[in-house]
C-alpha cells in the first residue's frame, strides 16, 4: 500500500495506492476517483447506538466505507471541505480526534466514538469525540491549514479550533470572557490544555464561515 | 489569442488577450475586468446554432442562462480577466478539433467564440439522483476555459476509471461513460453517502476537481439559518 497526501495546505487529498487483497476505510462520500475494479461497501462506525445517535447529533456519518479490490488499483479521497489533511502512526497508542475530523485510516486502526460528556456539550464541535487506537495509518483533515503545538503546562484553545490531541493531555472546557457570553452564544468557551503532549489546531472554522455568511441570506 | 493563468493555487484567474478580430464568450458575470476597448454583449447562443432554449438547458445544466460574448472596439488589442466564484484553479484546454470536450455542470469558464457550445442531458437516471447531470458539449477548435473548486488534474484513461460526478470537471467525447453506483450495493452507496459515479471506459482525458463543490454546501448549509426565519 502506497499513501501520498497531495494538495497541502489548501487542498488537501489522500492518494492512495491499494495491492491486491488490501484494505482501506475511509469517511462515507469522500471517494472522488478509483480505478475499476475496486469494491466498497459500508460498515457501521463503533456500535449501532452510539453511531445512531452520533449521526442525530450532527457528528460524523453513521458509516465508513470500506475499500477493497482484488487486483490493485487506485483511489483519490477528498474532504468535503478545503484544507490540509495530516497522517499520524499509530503502534498501540491512541489518538483523539474532535467530531467531523476523521478522514480515513488503515484497516489496523480502530476507531471508537465517545461521548464527550458535558464539556463537549459546551464546546460547539459536537457531542462526539472519536478515540482511535491499535496499528497503522490515521489521516484526518481540517478546514484551512492544521497548526501543530507542543503543550508542556497548560495552552488555551478556542474549542472550534481544536482538531485533534493526543491523549496524554487532559483537558477541560471553561468560559472566557463574562458568562453573558459565554452561555448565550457560544463565543468565548475555550479548552484549557494541561499536561504534555501535542495538539493540533484547525486556522480557520466552518461555523465561523457560516457566521459571516448568514447576515447575506436572504 | 493568448491566454495566461494567473495565481493558479487557491484563487485562480485567466487574463485572455484579443487580437483586433478576435472574439471571445464567458459564463456571465465571470469577468472582472477588461481594457476600455473591450464591447461586452450578452447573448444565449455561443456562435451561431442555440436560442432562447439553448439559455433554458444551460441553466438545467448548472450554468448561466445568457453567455456574455466580448468584442474588440478599436482595432486596438485588448484583454479580458475572467475569475470563477469558488475558489480554485483554471485550467485551459486546446480544443484541437478532433475530440469534442464535455464539461460538467458548473465548470464551463469562457472559450474561443469559434467553440459551438451545447447541452447533453443525462436522462432520467442522473435526474433521480439529485444531481444536476447535463454536461456541456464543446465542438471545435480553439481554447477553452474550465475552473475547478480545489486543483485540478489531469488524468489520462486507459481502459477504465470511476469518478463522482462531484469531481468531474471536463472530458474528452472519446470515452464512454456510464451512471452508477460507487461500489456494492445501491444500499452500500447510500449508507456511505456516496453519491452518484461515472465509470468510464476507453481510452483519453479527464480533469477532476480535488473537492465537490455540492459536498462543501451541504456541511455548510446546516450550519446557515433557515432561510424563511
Amino acid at each position: 500500500m502506497k499513501i501520498d497526501i497531495a494538495g497541502n495546505p489548501d487542498y488537501g487529498q489522500l492518494h492512495v495506492t491499494l495491492g491486491p487483497g488490501e484494505r482501506f476505510i475511509a469517511e462515507g462520500g469522500s471517494m472522488a476517483w478509483m480505478d475499476p475494479g475496486i469494491q466498497s461497501k459500508a460498515r457501521l462506525l463503533g456500535g449501532f447506538v452510539s453511531a445512531l445517535i452520533r449521526k442525530f447529533t450532527g457528528g460524523e456519518s453513521l458509516f465508513v466505507g470500506e475499500y477493497s479490490t482484488d487486483k490493485g488499483g487506485k483511489i483519490a479521497f477528498s474532504p468535503a471541505q478545503p484544507g490540509s489533511v495530516l497522517q499520524r502512526t499509530l503502534n498501540g497508542d491512541s489518538f483523539m480526534l474532535t467530531g467531523g475530523s476523521f478522514m480515513a485510516c488503515t484497516p489496523g486502526v480502530e476507531l471508537s466514538t465517545k461521548f464527550g460528556g458535558g464539556r463537549a456539550l459546551f464546546s460547539g464541535e459536537g457531542l462526539f469525540l472519536m478515540e482511535c487506537s491499535g496499528s497503522g495509518d490515521l489521516f484526518f483533515n481540517a478546514y484551512g491549514s492544521i497548526i501543530e503545538k507542543e503543550i508542556d503546562g497548560s495552552f488555551i484553545v478556542d474549542t472550534s479550533h481544536v482538531v485533534a490531541w493526543e491523549p496524554s493531555l487532559s483537558y477541560s472546557i471553561q468560559g472566557m470572557g463574562g458568562i453573558k457570553s459565554t452561555l448565550l452564544s457560544g463565543e468565548g468557551l475555550v479548552m484549557k490544555f494541561s499536561g504534555a503532549g501535542t495538539i493540533y489546531l484547525q486556522t480557520r472554522t466552518m461555523p465561523g464561515l457560516a457566521s459571516w455568511l448568514t447576515p447575506f441570506s436572504v | 489569442m493568448q491566454i495566461d493563468i494567473h495565481d493558479n493555487g487557491a484563487f485562480g484567474s485567466a487574463l485572455v488577450h484579443l487580437d483586433p478580430t478576435e472574439e471571445f464568450v464567458s459564463e456571465a458575470g465571470a469577468m472582472f475586468r477588461a481594457s476600455d476597448n473591450v464591447d461586452i454583449d450578452v447573448t444565449t447562443r455561443s456562435r451561431s446554432s442555440g436560442g432562447i432554449m439553448s439559455g433554458i438547458k444551460r441553466m438545467i445544466a448548472g450554468e448561466h442562462f445568457f453567455f456574455s460574448r466580448y468584442s474588440v472596439t478599436d482595432g486596438q488589442d485588448a484583454e479580458i480577466g475572467l475569475a470563477p466564484i469558488l475558489q480554485g484553479q483554471v485550467a485551459l484546454i486546446e480544443c484541437d478539433g478532433d475530440a469534442r470536450w464535455v464539461c460538467a455542470g458548473g465548470s464551463y469558464l469562457g472559450s474561443a467564440v469559434e467553440l459551438n457550445i451545447d447541452t447533453q442531458f443525462q436522462g432520467l437516471r442522473g435526474m433521480l439522483s439529485g444531481e444536476s447531470l447535463s454536461f456541456l458539449t464543446v465542438e471545435g477548435r480553439g481554447p477553452l476555459l474550465v475552473n475547478a473548486f480545489g486543483t485540478i488534474t489531469e488524468l489520462e484513461v486507459q481502459g477504465g476509471l470511476t469518478i463522482d460526478t462531484g469531481h468531474v470537471v471536463a472530458f474528452e467525447d472519446s470515452l464512454d461513460y456510464s451512471v452508477g453506483k460507487a461500489g456494492g450495493s445501491w444500499i452500500s452507496s447510500f449508507l456511505t453517502s456516496e453519491g452518484i459515479v461515472l465509470h468510464f471506459s476507453g481510452y483519453g482525458r479527464v480533469y477532476v476537481q480535488s473537492h465537490n463543490p455540492d459536498e462543501f454546501g451541504r456541511t455548510l448549509g446546516p450550519l446557515l439559518p433557515d432561510r424563511n426565519s
